[in-house]
């Protein structure tokens, strides 16, 4: 990996990619999110993906990814943590693959900085037609939310677990403001964005000398005050509250939320992994051999963490009259982890499926960029194999006291019957 | 085609391939530079496959006797693959649709113990009524965790109303009645008839060779069976089952779905895919007029496409997506197939379409993953990834304009439409 900072909150990322087929190339921007500009910085994305002042009109721009033989744009809004991210990406077939011999990479590059700094503008602002279409699409996008049930009980449960938290910010935004966004809006968060955002620029198998080119013309001009990030958080300790919202459904949805109470500390995250895993995050894990395969509670149960917000989220698709019962097999096998006894066959199973799964990070181009960018938000450079040797040292000590620290703050139950806040 | 794209494409496409005395063919591709390995073992047995005759006697079998074999071959009287595979650090899983059922294994080191767990138990299936009533529950509730997918229902429910008596009609893991009828002795039938070496494949992408698994292969010792089996052939007329069917579910807004039923190609299959891929491009592709004006009128979201189904004795399009007014989009959907049989197709978009086929074939060869799942996939078809580049390259306007003429016939379609629930 090669770092080179172009100006100061704007840098490139070089990673190893020559046995790939395709390159790629990421523009994120990464900024504090604030929740009065949530819903203009939701539907900023849909936006810019339309096209760009080189290329203004959306299908002009598919027949143009479409003859660099398929390439493929897409502007993402997220949040990460306290964080707001919007990642702009053009991936495509190598040079060496185009039938025609054309020189692609530095297409995609053109593509890729045209949509993040030279957005279609009309007398100075995001073109208003293109902002009308859009802003139906967010409003269909937060509509539809319930037509996924396994990520909607997630969702109402996140909102209940991080309440007014700048954490709980809407990646989507949010549906009653979705009226009153206007072109001017929304091109005010673009340059409060260009303003305020780090941005880091993820280059796998172009020409990165070219890059670098386009981001120091891209930037010249822009005034720009880059934000420092938030430091991590976790939400404080509350006493557990439980939900249950009605819906048609067949299956039944259960999520359960923790908090760790204190932020994430970088010392601790190996144990984490290791805790989480052993939990509910492979097949041998406690949620998933004791829950699903010997109670036969339920389809799906398992954990994941997440370190910016010290939250660990248990969720499981039940039948309906089986979701108190899963709740209570799932505190019951946490618990267990906490008080009880964990095997060093059970510690090791774990550990060798993290290991195996971290040597693996390389082999995919999502996958080696997705690392470094988890890496640059914990403000950490650490690679897969550096990773792989703090998981073995991870006691069973180490597992049992990082669990400890979670308590449950939300169970969140999509059900059948009516409900009330218990 | 530039000769140096052409050497870029041969050697990304190339794979070495054998065919055991036992009939197992094997298809591995070296990818220099991975550090993983991504092995598919697989048998061309399907949801599709209900009826077969062993030695001149006919079996019948319930829907879902694939799906829930594909979960059972995890186990046999020592335990269970995943405690295995824990021991070696793999991520292992399987996978069943239509046509196939395969079974999976990714992993960064001792690839021969890997090799050895996956062959030792797809080989050597192992069912008791304990064992097959405890999966029942599994899977039921599996079931029901697709029956809240909107998506899943209605393909589900354009395939029922296009086909009168075609397997395809049945959700591949069946119902909780029709897997309630599976028996140890059924499944064991099953095996016999499918899981012989001749209807099976093993395709290894990755830091892998093939005298690695030509030697896991020798040490499995594959059981060879012989006797013949046939599949029986599905007796299905060309007209549709139903014209119309509506329901409702927990949706936020209704969502489409339009199928066309065709008559299954007699020749070059693989031709026909792709004319038929090509055709659903042109119709709703993000470069079409009618997306285009569907996309700006807000009246379908981001996720509204067409594709194709093609299995022995099927071939259908479906077109869909969620729309708040479903009955204007079917009208526009037709008018613009009225207007391409009319008019034809237009031969800058034909040649972007290409392109943009092409790209992603290339793309399909880049990880290992996705190397060793399309030469698994394409040995069940019959083909070679070689082939679909090849045949992409000949495929011409004139053929698609001949097939739009026979295809997509209105009194051949069927419309679904899933309506919120109250």
């Amino acid at each position: 990996m090669e770092q080179i900072t172009v100006s100061p909150g704007a840098q490139i990322t070089v990673l190893p990619a020559e046995k790939f087929n395709r390159c790629r190339i990421s523009i994120n921007f990464i900024w504090p999110a604030a929740r009065e500009w949530a819903t203009a910085e939701a539907l900023l994305p849909l936006v810019l993906e339309r096209g760009y002042g080189d290329c203004p009109d959306m299908t002009e721009l598919s027949k143009k990814l479409a003859r660099l033989y398929g390439a493929a744009l897409a502007v993402d809004g997220t949040m990460s943590g306290q964080s707001r991210v919007l990642t702009v990406t053009v991936s495509g077939i190598k040079d060496k693959f185009a039938l025609a011999g054309e020189a692609l990479s530095r297409e995609y590059a053109d593509i890729a900085f045209g949509v993040a700094f030279r957005p279609y503008l009309v007398d100075g602002v995001l073109d208003a037609e293109a902002v009308e279409i859009e802003r139906e699409q967010l409003r269909e996008m937060l509509e539809s939310e319930i037509n996924e049930k396994r990520g909607y009980c997630i969702r109402q449960a996140r909102r209940k677990f991080y309440g007014d938290s700048p954490a709980g910010i809407e990646r989507n935004g949010y549906l009653d403001e979705v009226d009153g966004l206007t072109a001017r809006a929304v091109t005010d968060a673009y340059h409060r964005m260009l303003r305020l955002a780090r941005i880091e620029v993820t280059v796998l198998g172009a020409d990165v000398e070219a890059i670098r080119s386009c981001l120091s013309a891209a930037l010249e001009g822009i005034s720009r005050t880059p934000c420092a990030l938030p430091a991590p958080i976790a939400m404080p300790a509350v006493e557990a509250r439980l939900f249950e919202e009605p819906l048609p459904t067949v299956q039944g949805k259960l999520c359960l939320l923790f908090t760790s109470g204190t932020p994430c500390v970088p010392e601790e995250l190996s144990a984490l992994r290791v805790a989480v895993a052993a939990l509910g995050g492979t097949p041998t894990s406690r949620l998933f051999q004791n829950v699903r395969e010997k109670q036969s509670l339920c389809y799906y149960c398992g954990s994941s963490y997440l370190s910016l917000t010290g939250m660990l989220c248990v969720d499981s698709g039940v039948e309906h009259d089986k979701a108190a019962k899963t709740r209570d097999a799932i505190l019951h096998e946490l618990n267990e982890m906490c008080t009880g006894e964990i095997t060093p066959k059970e510690l090791d199973d774990t550990k060798r499926m993290l290991k195996n799964q971290l040597a693996a990070v390389g082999d995919t181009l999502q996958g080696l960029e997705g690392w470094y960018f988890a890496e640059s938000m914990r403000g950490s450079k650490k690679t897969p194999e550096e990773v792989a040797a703090e998981i073995d040292a991870v006691t069973q000590e180490d597992v049992r006291r990082v669990l400890s620290r979670f308590t449950l703050s939300v169970c969140y139950t999509l059900t059948k019957e009516a409900g009330a806040d218990a | 085609m530039h000769n140096d794209s052409m050497r870029a494409v041969r050697g990304a496409a190339a794979f070495e391939s054998a065919v055991l005395e036992n009939g197992l063919t094997v298809r591995v591709h070296p990818m220099p530079g991975f550090t993983g390995v991504h092995a598919v073992y697989g048998t061309k047995f399907g949801s599709i496959d209900r009826a077969f005759t062993a030695d001149g006697k006919r079996v019948d079998l319930p829907a879902g006797i694939a799906h829930f074999l594909e979960h059972k071959m995890f186990e046999n009287e020592e335990g269970d693959a995943f405690t295995l595979y824990a021991k070696t650090g793999a991520v292992a899983n399987a996978y069943t649709s239509f046509d196939k059922t395969c079974y999976i294994f990714s992993a960064t080191n001792r690839v021969d113990e890997n090799l050895d767990i996956l062959l030792g138990f797809v080989s050597r299936p192992y069912f008791t009524a304990a064992t097959v009533e405890k999966e029942q529950g599994i899977i039921g509730q599996e079931i029901k965790q697709y029956d809240d997918s909107p998506d899943w229902r209605l393909m589900f429910a354009v395939n029922q109303c296009l086909y009168h008596t075609h397997p395809v009609r049945d959700d591949i893991a069946g119902s909780v009645e029709s897997i309630a009828k599976i028996t140890p002795e059924i499944l064991y039938a099953c095996t016999d008839a499918f899981y012989r070496p001749q209807n099976m494949v093993l395709a290894v992408a990755g830091n892998v060779t093939m005298d690695d698994v030509l030697a896991a292969c020798a040490r499995a010792d594959l059981p060879v069976r012989t006797g013949t089996v046939e599949r029986a052939p599905c007796q299905e007329p060309l007209t549709v089952a139903e014209a119309h069917r509506e329901f409702t579910m927990a949706v936020a807004k209704p969502v489409l779905g339009v199928g066309f039923k065709e008559q299954p190609p007699q020749g070059d299959a693989l031709r026909a895919e792709i004319v038929c891929d090509i055709i659903t491009e042109l119709i709703c592709g993000s470069m079409t007029p009618l997306y285009r004006l569907l996309y700006d009128e807000g009246l379908v979201s981001p996720g509204f496409s067409g594709e194709v189904l093609s299995l022995p004795g099927a071939l259908s399009f479906l077109f869909g997506g969620e729309t708040a007014e479903p009955e204007r989009v079917r009208g526009l959907l037709l008018d613009e197939i009225a207007r391409l049989q009319r008019e034809g197709a237009d031969a800058e978009l034909f040649t972007l379409c290409k392109n943009q086929l092409y790209g992603e074939l290339v793309q399909d060869l880049e990880n290992v993953e996705d190397v060793a799942s399309t030469l698994a996939s394409s040995f069940f078809r019959g083909r070679t990834p070689a082939d679909e580049i090849e045949t992409l390259a000949s495929v011409t306007l004139d053929e698609v304009n001949a097939a739009l003429q026979t295809m997509l016939c209105t009194d051949r379609s069927a419309t679904v439409i899933i309506r919120p629930a109250e």
